[in-house]
């Protein structure tokens, strides 16, 4: 048996190529039996998102096992095999049970550490197990892989800390305000950044939502969509007593909040916390209000501070990651190493022989008026019952390794018997 | 037996306080909230430590200022992990235990040393002043811890970086409530505490209030609890300029409460 991993990835392939093999492949074909009816092999797991195509087989034959998983890719893709070969990685045996441990664990993804992969793996394996195209091999490898992201997660801080904007802005704000649900924001202006921090805010637990712009008609419109109030730009300065968070992002040239206002919305609001984030350039809120007591100014250039000090965070996270994977990728090879028959055969005699001498001590014991010669007689019935009863289950092992279709027997075998220790 | 307990006590908030150094060396959450329960079995033990002292001489908890002191530890934890119940801000143990395990450290040298009550300090009055007095207090040393760990997360927050630390500490909200919360209940307890102590004072002085350095000195803290919650209620003062008063007025309460006894005579110390 031997497991293979062939795909392409962000890194390796331009989006056209990874589009159009995704496309294809979406279209009422079942790639799982495609690849399936190349020869040798065996078990196989197709992973198509929109980063991503790999294709992960057990087979018994690498080498032809890869080039019909290539020849599908191909007669899919529509692609010279010039083009693809830059794009393809083949990897094999522990390398590719490591990449598979990678892509679950987010370490592959292009925003390392986001959270969506390891359900797109899932339903991958969800695919695979339908169409009956995993095997022994496969669901050990994939609920392993289920594992170690799980272990990944929760041991190093790799999806802890926001990567985008928008998060760092609900992240801060939970700093600030403690809890969001109840809060008020007041959003400025519009604009795709500013929405989104107002919808991550709103998911957060953020209640209210007024929103304020130049043209009434918009501010309606937008805040029909958030279900909040709109405001005129001329009541701006008296909502500001009344929210917790202001996201402003208009086009305006000057300042649309001064210090002066701040100050004034300040001591109306009895100095509670307020957070101002400024996500227009140019700014739309005066620096020097962020020098408020109980005021808390970003703008877009600091809360990307945040989210690069976080990815770099995360990429020392990784090594950690990389080291749990090592461990996992070691424990997997010791796993499939067992799976070999003559150890197998091995340890089956060894138990058989163990219960035996176990079982002829303790009668003998109660028998000691028995001859030597009697005792050795005993002896040799009892060796050759466990040699008779193993004879058949062993040649019939050794009978189907010399097919190549050993493993799921073995396998069974391991399990019924509990050869493997615990 | 009170000695073994007092022992026992003196181990378990060094226990704790090693915890929540941990936590805040690798600033992780978890090990703080293990060690509340470390705290909790500190403050459990302790008490039973003060309960025997309490049966054996009578109720007052404290004559010696040393005994105050363990007694004001106990108060603090114990309102500490009252808070704990109500409120995400487990950190704050890592301002009280440490402070906890310093005032025992300082209280054991007078563990087994015989006390005679005086007659004066027998009677209803006393247990009652003690109680609440310290307790108040120990509530303000909270609102103090609050506004410490308030300025850290500000000063955090304001350098526009997202730190382990800040992820660490509680929120500013949550800091402010607190802090609010300890300022109220413990300005009233002390205050209640204080004019039980004059009505007694009256009985066995002749007046209630004499002038003398301890008295002054609380006097001197009171006034400034007194602005401070003027200021937070009626002026609607909040966060840092109220975190940097509490800390300032704890420092000056402190004084009255034990640095006194070694700068100045008192008729506060019956001893």
């Amino acid at each position: 048996m031997n497991i293979v991993l062939i795909g392409m990835n962000h890194k390796t392939a331009p989006l056209e190529i990874r589009e159009r093999l995704a496309f294809s492949c979406g279209e009422g074909l079942d790639p799982l039996r495609e690849i399936l009816k190349g020869p040798q092999v065996m078990e196989a797991l197709y992973l198509a998102t929109c980063n991503r195509v790999e294709v992960l087989a057990n087979t018994l034959e690498v080498n032809e096992a890869v080039d019909s998983v290539k020849g599908f890719i191909l007669s899919q893709g529509n692609l010279a095999p010039g083009e693809m070969e830059k794009c393809l990685y083949v990897h094999c045996g522990s390398d590719a049970v490591r990449h598979l441990f990678r892509v679950a664990s987010s370490l592959d993804s292009m925003v390392m550490g986001e959270p969506q992969i390891l359900g797109q793996v899932k339903d991958a394996y969800r695919q695979c197990v339908a169409s009956k195209a995993s095997g022994v091999i496969l669901n050990r490898l994939l609920h392993q892989a289920f594992r170690v992201a799980k272990r990944v997660r929760s041991e190093t801080a790799i999806a802890q800390n926001a990567v985008s904007v928008s998060f760092a802005a609900v992240e801060l704000a939970k700093k600030i305000l403690g809890h969001l649900q109840g809060r008020t924001i007041l959003l400025i202006g519009a604009g795709e950044m500013s929405e989104l921090a107002a919808r991550h805010l709103i998911r957060h637990g953020a209640e209210r939502i007024i929103v304020a712009n130049r043209t009434y008609a918009r501010a309606v419109r937008l805040a029909e969509e958030f279900h909040g109030f709109p405001v005129d730009f001329e009541h701006l300065e008296e909502k500001l007593q009344e929210v917790d968070i202001v996201i402003s992002s208009t086009g305006a040239a000057g300042y649309v909040i001064t210090r002066e206002m701040i100050q004034a919305a300040l001591r109306r609001r009895k100095n509670r916390l307020l957070f101002l984030i400024d996500i227009a350039v140019p700014r739309d809120i005066d620096p020097a209000a962020g020098g408020v007591d109980n005021v808390y100014l970003y703008n877009i250039d600091d809360l990307q501070a945040v989210v690069d000090e976080n990815i770099r965070g995360r990429l020392g996270e990784a090594e950690k990651a990389e080291r749990i994977i090592d461990d996992e990728v070691v424990k997997f090879s010791e796993w499939l190493n067992t799976l070999e028959v003559v150890p197998t055969i091995v340890s089956l005699r060894e138990k058989a022989e163990a219960i035996m001498k176990d079982e002829l001590e303790k009668t003998l014991a109660g028998m000691r008026h028995l001859a030597d010669g009697e005792k050795k007689n005993i002896e040799i019935l009892a060796s050759s019952i466990v040699k008779k009863i193993l004879h058949d289950p062993i040649t019939g092992l050794k009978e189907e390794s010399q097919n190549g279709s050993a493993i799921p027997f073995v396998a069974v075998m391991r399990r019924l018997f509990k050869l493997d220790p615990k | 037996m009170e000695a073994v307990f007092f022992k026992g006590a003196l181990l378990a908030y060094l226990v704790a306080t090693l915890g929540y150094t941990a936590s805040l060396v690798v600033r992780r959450v978890m090990i703080a909230r293990a060690t509340v329960w470390l705290l909790l079995a500190a403050f459990l033990i302790h008490g039973v430590s003060l309960a025997l002292r309490c049966f054996s001489r009578g109720l007052t908890p404290a004559v010696h200022p040393y005994e105050t002191l363990s007694f004001f530890a106990w108060a603090m934890t114990g309102t500490y992990l009252a808070f704990q119940l109500k409120t995400k801000t487990r950190v704050l143990g890592a301002f009280v235990s440490p402070l906890a395990f310093l005032l025992m450290v300082i209280s054991v040298s007078r563990l087994g040393v015989e006390v005679n009550v005086p007659d004066i300090l027998k009677g209803t009055l006393v247990p009652v002043h003690v109680a609440l007095s310290v307790v108040g207090e120990a509530l303000l040393a909270i609102a103090c811890g609050a506004g410490i760990l308030y300025l850290a997360q500000d000063s955090q927050i304001r350098r526009r970086k997202m730190t382990p630390l800040s992820r660490y500490l509680p929120s500013l909200d949550d800091l402010d409530r607190v802090n609010h919360v300890s300022l109220l209940s413990g300005f009233t307890l002390l205050t209640v505490g204080v004019l039980v102590g004059s009505v007694w004072a009256s009985t066995v002085w002749g007046k209630p209030w004499p002038w003398d350095p301890k008295l002054l000195w609380t006097l001197a803290a009171w006034f400034f609890y007194a602005v401070l919650i003027h200021q937070r209620l009626a002026i609607g003062w909040k966060g840092r300029k109220i975190a940097m008063l509490s800390i300032a007025a704890f420092a000056v309460l402190f004084f009255a409460f034990v640095g006194v006894h070694s700068f100045f005579k008192t008729v506060h110390r019956f001893q």
